[in-house]
């Protein structure tokens, strides 16, 4: 491809900064990737003329190219991610227009059409009388919001400032899912006409925890122990989602055994009630001091424990 | 990956404080609404580039460009749904592909005028 940026632009080296921004925009709404996901063609012509703006749309570079300080390819800027690369990832479902397959189908799918049209720029300028004699529910509108790991797994209710600037009060159940979508009826859009309101979609995202991880209706998490607490056995207190309890170490725990609190993970408000798995970790201290050690080797000398006995069996 | 509004300030240049909020206000982005305000992913950034390309370098007026943002929102869930359909299809015996595919050609050759 011609490395020329003013050949690219189509226009005569003695253009003014106004005659180049013009063919720029003139190309640019051509070529723009987002408009022509598929033509690899355009998309490449229209780096090309990016980046020739980039030089020539600011006097002070287009100076110094002109002067052979600075060539074409001065600068490198990292590649562009272009929208459409993200739209046609499921990411993209954030801006649906509430069609599809899988999407969630409105109540009347005919009135969600034209409520897109006509009734969801409610903010805007109401250009048409057209608009009176249209009856439509409102528009569904789709909000994300992050929740805390803690707040989700023993439910909370938000009161969320929307980007309009009203504030909806949200209640989030115990156990919410990461990626789980709350219905709030009647939250969103205005209807047309005697249309009701759309309803708001809220998707939530549950933040990870440090300690803490959710499986199905299961708290787990790692309890780190001492040596002599997996020795002879000890009661600890253990973190849990709902405050903290006190479980008991059995004599000659092993790490990665599992202890089980029942009844101690996600409740649900109708009394079912998923359990907290309590992984033991067995920690030893940084610098082994001549006690332990002394207390090893007298160990080792009798106890005659093969624990990879299987190991070798096996394979 | 999650950006606070100065965060996305810092990687647009070209983007202002009060477009952004506009932007945010009239729904043609939607950042998910954290505790301590808007939280950015990738694809609103992506996002709001394609906006400022529509609304500073191609000088599309606000008005017109719901009417874009719904086209170009509609174009990229026909695409995924066609996508999908294409997944779909790939999935089934070689048989079934094959009469899809004369098909679609006996279709497209009869649309000719």
């Amino acid at each position: 491809m011609n490395n020329d940026p003013y050949k690219i632009l189509g226009v005569p080296r003695t253009a003014t900064q106004d005659e180049i921004k013009k063919a720029y925009r003139k190309l640019v709404k051509s070529l723009h990737p987002d408009l022509h996901p598929d033509d690899a063609a355009k998309q490449e012509r229209f780096k090309a003329v990016s980046a020739a703006y980039e030089l020539l749309g600011d006097p002070e570079q287009r100076r110094r190219f002109d002067a052979g300080e600075i060539d074409a390819s001065g600068q490198e800027r990292p590649e562009r991610q272009f929208y459409h690369q993200y739209a046609e990832q499921d990411a993209g479902r954030r801006y649906d227009p509430g069609q599809g397959f899988g999407g969630a189908m409105g109540d009347d799918d005919l009135s969600d059409i034209f409520a897109q049209f006509f009734g969801g720029r409610a903010g805007g300028p109401g250009r048409n009388g057209f608009r009176q004699e249209f009856h439509a529910r409102g528009q569904d509108l789709h909000y994300h919001l992050d929740v805390d790991f803690l707040d989700a797994a023993r439910g909370t209710r938000r009161s969320v400032t929307m980007p309009d600037g009203h504030t909806i009060e949200i209640a989030i159940p115990p156990g919410l899912k990461d990626g789980q979508t709350l219905r709030l009826r009647g939250k969103g859009g205005p209807g047309s006409g005697q249309g009701g309101p759309g309803d708001a979609l809220v998707t939530v995202s549950v933040r990870s925890h440090p300690v803490f991880s959710r499986e199905g209706d299961d708290i787990e998490m790692d309890l780190p122990i001492t040596f002599d607490e997996a020795v002879l056995g000890a009661k600890v207190e253990v973190p849990t989602v709902s405050g903290t309890v006190s479980a008991t170490i059995p004599k000659g725990a092993s790490s990665g055994q599992r202890l089980r609190l029942r009844g101690k993970g996600i409740r649900h408000p109708d009394g079912k009630a998923g359990d907290q798995i309590v992984r033991l970790k067995i920690v030893l201290p940084k610098r082994i001091d001549a006690d332990m050690e002394e207390l090893a080797k007298r160990w080792r000398d009798k106890s005659g424990l093969d624990p990879r006995a299987d190991l070798r069996r096996m394979t | 990956m999650s950006l606070t509004e100065r965060m996305v300030l810092t990687r647009v240049r070209r983007l202002t404080r009060r477009d952004l909020r506009q932007w945010v206000h009239e729904g043609w982005v939607r950042p998910a609404m954290g505790e301590a305000g808007p939280v950015f992913d990738e694809i609103d950034v992506a996002r709001l580039r394609l906006l400022c390309d529509l609304r500073k370098e191609m000088a599309l007026p606000s008005d017109a460009l719901p009417v874009v943002l719904t086209l170009i929102d509609r174009l990229h869930a026909t695409r995924r749904d066609l996508r999908l359909l294409v997944e779909v299809l790939a999935e089934q015996p070689e048989d079934v592909r094959r009469a899809i595919i004369s098909h679609l050609q006996s279709r497209a050759s009869d649309d000719v005028p």
